[in-house]
């Protein structure tokens, strides 16, 4: 009786300390239950069956109140959870015995997270970080479409229309115009050395709109604008900085064009803004100044660009709706019902309109190699994990915990993930900077381009969380692995699982290297039709300035004419320059100020459509000699020459031109009608592109500078010199001549035409290095799945070969296997490509998405390295000596 | 020198405030120390000194071992060989012994139990010149 009493108690107290954690019951059960035990006799003793049941409940209470209560203490929870630090310690010990692994794979992670850093910093900071003004999604830039009337889709608004949009005061809260100011001459003071500055002149609400305050004085007042109150500037801090940054320049006058002008601010140093035009690119602004004339009044300089801000929290399909319907009334009453449209375009958006495809093609290249590299360090860690098969087996059949041992490797893999992030984030800073000095001027938010604290936190956790998935599948492995398996699986060819595991992600690695090469051989190809192509002129040996003749010092076109060709003759007299003529748009950017409809009446190619038979040209102003200088072909006809005959305006027309109105080619001597004035063609010349390298733009037309009594910014020379060389000589040559003209913009025609293929050279670098990176990842892959196999397969081989294979034969067997892999890799990309060409659409220049040549390429490419990354350790098998190999067994 | 002194000053500093972290010790703690101090004690030999002590609140079994195995873990206490409880013939016991570490820190416990009473009596909450 009583022993059955002690045995229930027994069984009782074991099984409440099922509630205690299962390591303090293996500590501290049975030393538990044995006092219980104690207890519980001394209890009958003295207290009988009644004080027998009350220890039960009792102890019953205790378990129930302690054994969760350590369940979760946060010291033996952290203790169950592994001797972290031991872990640590272990998985350094390992690296530091296998330097070349950790070196390789630490490089490789450092390299690859570091591209993958500077694009995400890029994307970042151009693509998703908000812009620096107050409230910036509800800022937007309004165009007109003049669609029906031009072939102008982003054209510039006039003045009243921005007035009618500041009157809504619906969704539209304000509404600013801006305008470039042709020219910008400053000097501190009269008769201090000038330079050239961009200037902006705005209505003068642009930084209430914008949510800015100057740093320094105040901005413009509301009725500061207009001919009487226009004379106040407001610095950026840039150009405050340039003059010497100091702060009591504000209150002071200074000199713009030679007229005296108030500083009234210094804007802060972390705005910028980008002013954009409609055709060229987003321009920077060193200096504001209010309009000129009142936005009621005509305007003869042209049009504005609008800018808007909608009410707080307004959608972009509400503005839009707002827009369109202010643009029919205006249409209605200014033009007639043409249907010309106004419509938004988000601020950012328009700013990052140009670079946003390359961007987001770099961005999703960015993600596939860092899955690239997940696949890779996984194959290396499952290798790494099938060295270590026979002591994971051991310590497993040893009683060592599944979960120490998955712990282990997913802590391996986290290690070396989260060292190649933080060193990749490092790399990222040099990474950037260089990014930002290869990029072209105009790159929009290029300023704001640098990897920051959060940027490189990301980084690291990428890499940590790449190393722990990485190390998934290894880890998956392992805890398969026991003593049975691996002596079951090394009696026949050793253990198959972990290759199975490395063959699937060969394949993935090979599909995902298809999909970058084959993007990248696009962009190659894109971007060497580019470098080929021929932009119409000669840019070597071509060296160009921007001398300003504006009214406030040349007030008569003659003054200014004298001028010029003083400058003219004085920079030809230049030694190694051997011609020099001037312009008033330089090709390739986008400067033409003049676009205007022509007509030829009488020509033959005329349809006797009127409408038809006018054709919108830019026209280019240019002095004697330019088609020479420039380098320009001519195709009939003659040009410009210093002689002008009296009473003739001379003109020559593009190709494109002479082909529409003259399909005989009998062009030379026939008028054109421009405006009021009649000209007389003396010659036809291929393009010198303004806009893209690749096509042609508008067509064009050439006149003499003269006969409009216009004033060309360019001066053109063609020197057998290197031409920056001549920059000293043309400043001297200019302070001679004019001692208030400064010399601007200096720059080869070289530097234009690489400024203008900048944007293509940067996405195209990054993308093939993103591809060679790729391809090079599949190939130590590959390597090492083949060298494995060899070394796995060597029982095997040597069967064979002592059964008469010969060892070609074997050899043929180890490359089959590596074909294989690659064939299939090949097979399943292939439909990613069409996925990757849809982004990349975008930034292809006269090449197709689907080009047979460079897809094929890019396979056989492929295909040819990976080969040879198989052919390496296969020869191997060349050297198994079978007698040898099986004697050893 | 001065290195030593510092050396010497920050092991001191660091002895000190090893003892100081587990001051004050909780009911239990304290008691284990006790009868350990007098001698190498099993858990049930533990929870019958203190029942011995007249304590009003005798420790749970399960409060006492988890107090042992965190004692165990700081070091004050440490399990010694398994042998036969005296008054259970053949049976063996877990016993455990006090290591210097727990030696030092029950009697900083027990001072400064002393300095409590000492100012209680001075207080007035005791009967004064009473042992």
């Amino acid at each position: 009786m009583r022993n059955r009493m002690l045995n229930l108690s027994e069984r009782w107290f074991r099984l409440l300390q099922r509630l205690y954690p299962p390591d303090f019951r293996d500590e501290m059960g049975n030393a538990a239950v044995e006092a219980y035990m104690d207890r519980a006799r001394d209890a009958l003793k003295t207290g009988g069956r009644i004080s027998l049941i009350a220890l039960w409940v009792r102890a019953f209470v205790d378990s129930l109140r302690n054994g969760p209560a350590e369940r979760v203490r946060p010291a033996a929870w952290w203790r169950r959870a592994g001797n972290w630090g031991r872990d640590i310690e272990l998985v350094r010990r390992r690296l530091v015995r296998s330097p070349i692994f950790a070196a390789t794979t630490i490089g490789t992670l450092t390299i690859g997270l570091g591209m993958f850093a500077v694009v995400y910093t890029t994307v970042q900071k151009v693509l998703i970080d908000p812009m620096p003004y107050k409230n910036p999604g509800d800022l937007y830039y309004v165009w007109r479409d003049y669609g029906p009337i031009r072939d102008i889709k982003r054209g510039s608004l006039a003045g009243t229309d921005i007035l009618e949009m500041q009157k809504t005061n619906g969704v539209i809260q304000d509404a600013a115009g801006l305008q470039p100011m042709l020219g910008g001459i400053f000097a501190l003071r009269e008769g201090a050395e000038s330079m050239e500055i961009a200037v902006t002149r705005t209505s003068p609400n642009l930084f209430d709109l914008l949510g800015v305050a100057p740093a320094l004085g105040r901005s413009f007042a509301p009725d500061e604008i207009g001919r009487a109150r226009e004379q106040v500037m407001v610095l950026t801090h840039h150009l405050w900085t340039r003059l010497g940054a100091d702060p009591g320049i504000v209150g002071r006058d200074v000199r713009l064009q030679g007229r005296p002008f108030t500083v009234i601010g210094v804007l802060p140093p972390d705005f910028t803004f980008v002013r954009n035009d409609e055709a060229a690119p987003p321009q920077r602004v060193d200096a504001y100044i209010p309009l000129a004339v009142n936005l009621a009044e005509p305007n003869r300089r042209g049009g504005y660009a609008g800018l808007i801000r909608a009410r707080r929290g307004a959608s972009p399909g509400a503005v839009a709706a707002a827009v369109d319907l202010i643009g029919r009334a205006i249409d209605a009453r200014d033009f007639n019902s043409r249907g010309l449209k106004l419509y938004s375009v988000g601020l950012k958006a328009d700013v990052i309109s140009r670079i946003r495809p390359a961007l987001v093609v770099l961005g999703a290249a960015g993600l596939v190699v860092v899955l690239m590299l997940m696949l890779n360090l996984a194959s290396v860690l499952i290798a790494r994990a099938a060295q270590r098969e026979h002591e994971v087996a051991v310590s497993r059949a040893l009683g060592a915990n599944t979960i120490a041992i998955v712990r282990s490797i997913l802590l391996e893999g986290s290690l070396l993930g989260l060292a190649g992030g933080a060193l990749g984030a490092l790399g990222a800073i040099w990474g950037t900077r260089a990014l930002v000095a290869l990029a072209p001027l105009d790159l929009p938010r290029g300023e704001a381009i640098a990897i920051d604290w959060r940027i490189a936190a990301a980084v690291i956790a990428v890499g940590g969380l790449l190393g722990v998935l990485a190390a998934a599948p290894p880890a998956v492995w392992a805890a398969r692995v026991s003593l049975s398996s691996l002596l079951a699986g090394s009696a026949v060819r050793g253990g198959g699982g972990q290759s199975r595991w490395r063959r699937g992600l060969i394949v993935a690695q090979v599909a995902l290297s298809l999909i970058l090469l084959s993007s990248g051989a696009l962009v190659m190809r894109s971007f060497e039709r580019l470098l080929r192509a021929d932009p119409g002129f000669r840019s070597d040996g071509v060296f160009t300035v921007r001398v300003r003749t504006p009214p406030e010092f040349f007030p008569q076109n003659s003054d200014a004419s004298a001028f010029q060709d003083r400058v003219e003759s004085a920079l030809a007299a230049i030694p190694g320059v051997t011609g020099a003529s001037a312009t008033s748009a330089l090709p390739l950017t986008a400067t033409a100020l003049f676009e205007e409809r022509i007509a030829i009446p009488g020509a033959p190619g005329n349809t006797g459509n009127a409408e038809q038979d006018t054709v919108l040209t830019d026209v280019i102003l240019a002095r004697a000699k330019y088609v020479e200088v420039m380098g320009m072909r001519l195709i009939t006809g003659h040009t410009f020459t210093e002689s002008r005959q009296n009473g003739v305006a001379e003109a020559m027309i593009d190709a494109a031109l002479a082909r529409r109105f003259f399909p005989e080619g009998n062009a030379v001597g026939a008028k054109i009608q421009l405006g009021e004035r009649s000209l007389t063609i003396i010659g036809v010349v291929n393009q010198a592109r303004l806009y893209e390298i690749h096509a042609d733009g508008r067509p064009q037309i050439l006149v003499r500078a003269e006969d409009f009594g216009a004033r060309p910014l360019f001066y053109v020379m063609r020197t057998t010199r290197e031409p920056h060389s001549l920059l000293p000589e043309v400043q001297s040559a200019l302070r001679r001549i004019d001692p208030r003209v400064p010399v601007g913009n200096a720059q080869s025609m070289d530097d234009i035409v690489q400024a203008s293929l900048s944007p293509q050279a940067i996405g195209g670098t990054l993308i093939s290095a993103f591809a060679v990176g790729a391809l090079l990842l599949s190939a130590m892959g590959l390597f090492g799945v083949i060298s494995g196999s060899v070394t796995q397969r060597r029982h095997e081989l040597a069967v064979r070969l002592a059964l008469g294979a010969d060892h070609r034969h074997a050899l043929r067997l180890v490359l089959k296997e590596g074909a294989l892999l690659v064939v299939a890799g090949l097979l399943i990309g292939a439909p990613g490509i069409y996925i990757a060409n849809r982004l990349i659409r975008g930034l292809l220049v006269s090449v197709s998405p689907s080009d047979p040549l460079s897809l094929l390429v890019a396979a056989l490419g492929l295909l040819l390295v990976t080969m040879a990354a198989c052919y390496v350790p296969a020869r191997r098998a060349l050297r198994i000596d079978p007698a040898q190999l099986l004697r050893h067994e | 020198m001065r290195h030593i002194q510092q050396a010497r000053w920050f092991m001191g500093a660091d002895r000190n405030r090893g003892i100081d972290k587990h001051l004050p010790l909780r009911r239990v703690e304290f008691h284990i120390l006790l009868s350990l101090a007098a001698g190498e004690r099993h858990g049930y030999g533990i929870i019958q000194d203190i029942e011995a002590r007249g304590d009003t609140s005798v420790p749970d079994v399960g409060t006492m071992y988890r107090a042992l195995a965190r004692m165990v873990e700081d070091g004050l206490i440490e399990p010694a060989a398994r042998q036969p409880a005296p008054d259970r013939g053949d049976e063996r016991r877990n016993y455990y012994r006090i290591t210097s570490a727990g030696m030092r820190i029950a009697r900083a416990e027990a001072r400064r139990l002393e300095l409590l009473m000492r100012a209680a009596r001075l207080g007035g909450l005791l009967p004064k010149g009473v042992n």
